[in-house]
């Protein structure tokens, strides 16, 4: 699980990702595709 | 930079796991009818077996649950919610009774009379009653089941995929089955989604449309049985079971899953788009399935093969039996 990371602080986003449940993780990755496509697709990629 | 130093420890995993589904995607690209998430998890398990996972690698393919996870998310975009409807009242009421009723089987079974335990009865019953390796995978992550566990059920369920690609069409030739009436009894009654559709097409176009759109329709059951299963299984250890612990047990990746499957029928992506964010799924897949592959333990899939593969067999008989008496009274 990427939350059990090396434990080490890094930066406030990476911290705070780390943070997250890995459900949250997942959500934000699968969503964040879903948004990188239709982006794509609004420039007219797809 | 201090993301990217962050990002460190989990590199060489990450490249193993890369490596790994590489190798896979080339190997089943060689090879006619070889499916490269099974040369994934045999490439996994090689190595695992083998040499084992070097400790620096260990952080990074521990990423491996978050690749399924997204995966199962983006899995979303496969929904189509009008195929559900087309498939008929008729086809819809098989669909949920199989899947409600063959649950209920292979519970039974796996727990009563081959005496399984923990989570892999559950494991098995959502492979053989859902959509075969994606609801191991899906029900496996809900349950926080063990990374060997989640594997031996989709390798279990990969076996009978392979036995009834080839045993079902003749099977439906021998009963003198319908297109329909064949297509409907592979939807309902195999186990992951590409051998239902090879088969139903083995046997004539009609028959594999109908397979596809009853499978589809199986498929789209998938996010109900894992808030189900979740439900289940936290009301089962709660010591408390109140609304709060349960929410804190729920996987809220699910959440995502009905989010993309919404996104999906909404029509605001372009068909080019969905399929690209399908092949986005394949690949996590692929990476997580590596993963799972360096997580067996030969020893351990020795100890509990042969009950699996008999409770999986008897669920098998049992549904298809019952589906086969179904299509013939009803289509």
């Amino acid at each position: 699980m990427v939350s059990d990371a090396a434990g080490e602080p890094g930066s406030p986003l990476a911290d705070r990702w780390l943070a997250l449940d890995r459900g949250w993780q997942a959500l934000a990755l699968g969503l964040g595709v879903v948004a990188a496509h239709a982006g794509a697709q609004a420039v007219g990629f797809f | 930079m201090r993301p990217v130093a962050a990002a460190r420890p989990y590199l060489p995993g990450l490249a193993l796991l890369a490596a790994g589904a590489l190798l896979s995607q080339v190997v089943a690209g060689a090879v006619d009818g070889l499916q490269p998430l099974v040369v994934a998890v045999a490439v996994g398990a090689l190595v695992g077996n083998t040499v084992g996972t070097p400790d620096a690698a260990e952080p990074g393919v521990g990423v491996d649950k978050l690749f399924l996870e997204t995966g199962i998310v983006l899995l979303g975009a496969a929904v189509v919610v009008e195929e559900f409807l087309a498939a008929g009242p008729t086809v819809l009421g098989l669909v949920v009774a199989a899947v409600a009723g063959g649950l209920l089987i292979a519970e039974l079974i796996a727990r009563g009379l081959f005496r399984l335990d923990g989570e892999t009865p559950s494991l098995l019953a959502a492979g053989a009653s859902i959509c075969g390796v994606s609801a191991v995978v899906a029900i496996g992550r809900v349950l926080e089941a063990r990374g060997s566990a989640i594997t031996f059920a989709a390798a279990t369920v990969l076996l009978f995929d392979a036995v009834t690609l080839v045993a079902f069409p003749i099977a439906g030739e021998w009963l003198g089955l319908t297109g329909r009436q064949f297509g409907v009894w592979a939807g309902v009654s195999m186990f992951s989604t590409g051998p239902v559709a090879a088969a139903g097409f083995a046997h004539s176009p009609e028959a594999g449309q109908w397979a596809t759109v009853t499978k589809l329709a199986r498929n789209s059951l998938l996010g109900g049985v894992a808030v189900a299963y979740s439900l289940a299984y936290a009301a089962r250890s709660a010591t408390d079971p109140g609304v709060r612990r349960l929410w804190a047990e729920f996987p809220k990746f699910l959440l995502g899953f009905l989010a993309v499957a919404a996104i999906a029928n909404s029509g605001l992506l372009s068909p080019a788009a969905l399929e690209s964010i399908g092949r986005v799924s394949d690949a996590l897949f692929t990476l997580a399935f590596v993963g799972l592959g360096l997580s067996i333990r030969i020893r351990e899939m020795r100890e509990v093969g042969g009950a699996a593969v008999g409770a999986v067999l008897v669920h098998l008989l049992v549904v298809s039996a019952l589906a086969l008496a179904a299509v013939r009274w009803l289509l």
